[in-house]
């Protein structure tokens, strides 16, 4: 039996046969081959097991079924046609709790997955003997078996018919390296719907994601429509059909905490809301005003008038009402980008701000601070992104989340100030960048933050970098963010897969390991997306999927 | 009455090009000055016809509405494009892109006259073709010009042109001109007069099925959406280093060894079948076997053939894995002429490109049969790639057709190639004045303006840094802007026959050809119909347009903003 630290795995193994992704954080695999028996069946030992557990297990069975991934080797499953012969058959899984964990109320993956980041556990232990005796799968929670779940459906290869492995006896002892591990989806710009959001939370759990940061609305549309303030949506969404109703938001939510995915919404605030001017013209200052790019990051220019009482109660009546809408125990106030122009031309603002005697910054701060006392109100922990720590030096509870996304190199500035933050950098993790610029008439104009980011250049993001052992411990995880300028349901899954499996792989087993060694198994995760109908792009001619290592710079 | 005012006039009609005449280097000012004018317009044709006059009396058309084919024995393939007209008009439902889409024109288009036939008219003397046989004449032989004519009530519309060819382009357009709203269809912009034709002939998308495959389905869907925005040639660049997926008769060891399985490989049927379904839509398909670099596969069952062959490190020998070339010797370029031999007869196209790109010295240079033979003869490696050319071209010619090669085999002047071979234009625009000057006929394939693979990021592996080569990514405003007919004379831009986007597909796949292509590639298709110097701003409420219409036909066209701007035509350009 070979064995080996999860570290030393991808420098010591060029081409690793198993298409695990993420890479667990121990694994041992041996070199023996092992069919799964016509009659194998997963078989669940767990006490009143939540109807989400049954669900998963039965995905499990049927990818394991449909799967049929050869191997990516010259002649495909075809070259181990041989080896399989007369080898052993595996029968059966079973999947049980640690008995440690058997005399606790058992929670569904669903509650699972949107406890708070501490509280979760995610952790499993995987074995598949070799001699044909029962794998078992053992965690302390549902969420942990559906990890282990996920995994194994990874160990197998399809060839005539058998589906197998060569890497028998395995063992697998698993937990994640960082507890948020997400994808930031925006729906603003275009709307996607319902069952694009679905196909893209199946895509994240076979990769263990297990956050969808959902930038619901912006200020080129508000598809979301909040009980108690629906005007904002049936003036501000693209159309009535571009709307997520209270019950379609159920729909996500479920889906996704049904995979172990936990929805954090995202309202941004006072900026990117132009559109709420459609609806409360009141609310808004330099709504539309030109140009644009006097006023705005882009086109159209519009935010909340922060400095008026009226809308900082909106907003707070607005982001209460959304919290009830999410289970989740985190929700995003935004504050990104906020133009200080904008409100230096708003006569409203500047008479607000003389009747109060603050400044901008002051009002702002107000203005977070009755925004987050609303969102703590809902018993929900406020997320924001870095301005609001790094420019405006806003008062925030210690407990607030900082998303990191103008550049990686600013992660340690918002460590310094003590807050948990989340890697988002545009320069490692925005999956829309490279593709030109969309404004109009700008014939030589790039993306602002070209060029592409190439799974290879996430994959070698440290999440630790340039932070002290304390700080480190600040890192929550990371993800990959997709602004929709330029994207709809028409290219979602080919700019997203399998770019945003790399981040899924740092933030689950970290950094450090060589990106030629994970190619291949990047590979695995990109053909296995397609035959389960997500449009996964081929990272490389397939000439060089079939032949790992060849294609590398200095090969 | 100045454009401008001609432009907000509400009862008159007018002419957008006053003074078309036919010249492919005229037309361009007034193209440019009317598109910057006329921002407001609501019609969604692309490509911009040659003449368009519209007026502002909305027109419906009617739900009996029929085409009427006034041809006797009309060719099987103008009755199915008749028959396809017909079910996109039904099938379309494109409202117009603006706040309220459809809603806002409910008012307007009450009570409107309606159209309820179009009468297809084939007019001057030319022997009836199928649109088939049309499109798979030569070049300079083919005649796509049409007049369509739609009167303020509607009645006696007609679409007019001397070929089938003519007719189907005019069909296209016909389609172009109505929006949806409350289960009605209409223009707003009746009486519609438009004359047109095309400033250049070739009109093109190269797609590379070698890197990754790409199943005959994905590309009949892309002879689709490419038919309707006119583009009229599709460059297959079928076989490359990394497969082989093209059958050929007589040389099935080829793809039975290099295609990537089994399942990866073009039949004689499969080529058969898409050379129809292309023609049938007005698309020559025009094959290229890329030799003698790009060649690594064949050695898969031709090694003796084969120079250099997965020789590493790569990089010294290829500009991408894996290595390999075909020999430039007598016995390797007999069997390579023998191929085209039997390539040119699986494509009826008057063309076929035999590549030419891309070959690489040190291959040849560490060959021990390539130095042998140099030693032998006292050849050097101009004379070798000369004879291998010509012996290559010379099997096109005598099978009735005219060899395509890249713009290296042009520029080097120690090669023979024929007068007439078309060459492609495709390292950098600026290489577009120098093959001229060397007296060629030219397709504008700039890497700096026409392909679509750019900006994608690197693809080799172990390679954390790096941008794809062709950084950044091309826009579909980038290639718009082309200026390719500039600093030449009338002589010399008659020698340009047009041009394409291309797409090679390292890192595409049936998943993203769509995406990347479209409607991207539709920027090319104005530019080569209509010609260089159009305006972008004006361009694009038409382009967003395009892509509405692709996607509710099934093409997985990209919004090219968010969709507030698509809504509102101007307000997302950089200085509004």
């Amino acid at each position: 039996m070979v064995s080996f630290a999860l570290l030393l795995c991808p420098f010591a193994v060029l081409s690793p046969v198993s298409a695990l992704w993420p890479l667990p954080k121990s694994l041992q695999t041996g070199s023996g081959a092992l069919r799964l028996a016509s009659n194998f069946a997963i078989h669940v030992s767990v006490p009143n097991a939540p109807s989400d557990l049954l669900a998963a297990v039965q995905r499990t069975t049927s990818f394991i079924k449909n799967d049929k991934l050869e191997r990516l080797v010259i002649g495909r499953g075809a070259a181990d046609a041989s080896a399989l012969a007369h080898t052993k058959t595996l029968s059966a899984l079973t999947v049980q709790l640690h008995s440690a964990s058997q005399a606790k109320i058992l929670s569904s993956i669903a509650e699972e997955a949107r406890a708070p980041l501490s509280e979760r556990d995610e952790s499993y232990i995987l074995t598949v003997p070799a001699d044909g005796s029962a794998a078992v799968l053992s965690a302390n929670s549902t969420l942990g078996l559906f990890r282990g779940l996920t995994t194994f459906n990874q160990l197998w290869y399809w060839s005539n018919g058998e589906i197998y492995t060569i890497e028998a006896p395995i063992s697998i002892q698993d937990s994640p390296l960082y507890p948020y591990r997400g994808f930031m989806l925006d729906t603003a710009r275009n709307f996607f719907p319902v069952a694009d959001i679905q196909r893209t939370l199946d895509a994240m759990s076979w990769v263990k994601l297990n956050t969808l940061h959902w930038h619901v609305s912006d200020s080129q549309s508000f598809p979301l429509q909040v009980p108690g303030f629906t005007e904002v949506s049936e003036k501000g969404a693209y159309s009535s059909s571009s709307i997520y109703t209270p019950s379609d938001v159920n729909t996500i939510v479920q889906y996704a905490g049904q995979r172990g995915i936990d929805v954090l919404v995202e309202i941004d605030t006072p900026g990117h809301t132009a559109i709420i001017s459609e609806s409360h013209p009141e609310f808004v200052a330099c709504a539309q005003a030109r140009p644009w790019s006097s006023f705005a990051n882009e086109p159209p220019a519009g935010q909340l008038r922060l400095a008026s009482p009226d809308a900082t109660k909106f907003t707070t009546d607005l982001l209460t009402a959304v919290a009830k809408m999410f289970p989740s125990s985190m929700l995003s106030t935004g504050g990104d980008e906020v133009n200080t122009n904008c409100y230096n031309q708003d006569p409203e603002t500047q008479q607000a701000l003389n009747a109060s005697g603050k400044t901008l910054t002051e009002a702002l701060d107000s203005f977070v601070q009755a925004t987050h006392t609303a969102v703590k109100a809902q018993g929900k922990t406020p997320v924001v992104w870095e301005e609001m720590v790094l420019d405006y030096n806003v008062t925030l509870a210690n407990d607030t989340i900082v998303m990191v996304w103008i550049s990686s190199a600013n992660a340690a500035a918002v460590a310094a100030k003590g807050f948990k933050f989340v890697h988002s950098a545009s320069d490692y993790f925005y999956m829309d960048c490279g593709a030109g610029e969309w404004i109009g008439s700008d014939i030589d104009g790039n993306s602002w933050c070209d060029p592409f980011k190439t799974w290879q250049k996430s994959y070698s993001f440290d999440p630790t970098a340039n932070l002290t052992e304390e700080e480190a411990t600040l890192v929550l995880g990371g993800q990959h963010l997709l602004w929709t300028e330029q994207s709809g349901p028409s290219n979602l899954d080919s700019i997203v897969w399998p770019r945003a499996a790399s981040g899924a792989e740092v933030f689950w087993s970290g950094s450090g390991m060589k990106v030629s060694a994970a190619l291949p198994r990047l590979h695995d995760v990109a053909y296995r997306f397609i035959q389960r109908g997500v449009k996964a792009i081929p990272l490389q001619p397939e000439w060089c999927a079939l032949r790992p290592g060849v294609c590398d710079l200095t090969a | 009455m100045g454009l401008g005012e001609l432009c907000n006039q509400s009862t008159e009609t007018f002419v957008c090009h006053p003074s078309t005449s036919g010249d492919t280097t005229s037309m361009q000012p007034a193209l440019a000055l009317y598109l910057a004018l006329c921002l407001g317009s609501v019609f969604a044709i692309w490509p911009l016809p040659r003449s368009l006059q519209q007026g502002s009396t909305p027109l419906l058309l009617s739900h009996d509405f029929a085409f009427e084919i006034s041809l006797s024995h009309p060719p099987g393939d103008l009755l199915s494009a008749v028959s396809r007209s017909q079910s996109y008009l039904q099938n379309d439902k494109l409202e117009r892109l603006v706040v309220g889409r459809g809603a806002a024109d409910r008012a307007p288009i009450s009570g409107a006259k309606q159209i309820s036939s179009l009468k297809l008219v084939l007019g001057g003397n030319r022997t009836m073709r199928s649109i088939t046989e049309e499109i798979l004449l030569p070049l300079e032989e083919r005649d796509e010009s049409y007049i369509l004519d739609i009167p303020t009530n509607g009645a006696g519309a007609t679409l007019q042109a001397n070929s089938t060819l003519g007719l189907f382009r005019g069909l296209t357009t016909f389609g172009q001109l109505w929006y949806y709203s409350d289960g009605k269809l209409y223009t707003l912009e009746a009486p519609l007069h438009i004359e047109d034709s095309p400033v250049f002939s070739w009109r093109g998308l190269l797609l590379d099925t070698s890197r990754n495959f790409i199943p005959v389905d994905d590309i009949k869907r892309t002879f689709d959406a490419m038919s309707w925005v006119k583009l009229s040639t599709f460059h297959w660049h079928v076989v490359d280093s990394q497969s082989f997926p093209l059958q050929i008769p007589g040389f099935e060891e080829l793809s039975q060894k290099g295609a990537y399985s089994a399942d990866a490989v073009y039949t004689s049927g499969d080529v058969q079948e898409l050379v129809s379904y292309a023609a049938e839509r007005g698309i020559d398909v025009v094959v290229e076997v890329d030799t003698p670099g790009h060649t690594a596969i064949i050695s898969e069952s031709h090694p003796e053939f084969v120079a250099c062959p997965q020789f590493t490190p790569w990089a010294t020998f290829a500009e991408e894995p894996p290595a390999g070339q075909l020999r430039l010797l007598p016995d390797a370029a007999n069997f390579t002429a023998n191929l085209f031999t039997a390539v040119a007869k699986m494509f009826p196209s008057s063309m076929i490109s035999t590549g030419g790109d891309e070959v690489n010295v040190p291959c040849y240079e560490q060959d021990l049969e390539m130095q042998q033979y140099w030693n032998a003869t006292g050849q050097n490696l101009n004379q070798t790639l000369s004879m291998f050319m010509q012996a290559t071209q010379q099997s096109l010619i005598k099978a009735g057709k005219t060899p395509v090669t890249k713009e290296e085999m042009a520029l080097n002047d120690q090669l023979t190639i024929a007068n007439n071979s078309l060459i492609l234009v495709w390292k950098t625009s600026a290489d577009l004045p120098r093959v001229i000057e060397r007296g060629f006929r030219v397709i504008f394939a700039a890497s700096d303006y026409m392909y679509l693979d750019c900006g994608a990021g690197g693809w080799l592996g172990d390679d954390v840094n790096a941008t794809s080569w062709c950084d950044p990514f091309k826009t579909w405003q980038k290639t718009y802007s082309a200026d390719f007919l500039a600093n030449l004379t009338d002589a010399q831009k008659s020698l340009v026959v047009g041009g394409q986007h291309q797409l090679w597909t390292e890192q595409t796949s049936a998943a993203n050809l769509d995406p990347i292509t479209w409607p991207r590639a539709a920027s090319g298709a104005e530019l080569f119909w209509s010609g260089p110097g159009g305006n972008v701003s004006a361009a694009l409420p038409r382009l967003h347009d395009v892509a509405y219409r692709m996607i509710q036909r099934g093409i997985k066209a990209i919004p090219l903003q968010p969709q507030w701007c698509a809504l509102r035509p101007g307000l997302c350009d950089l200085t509004s």
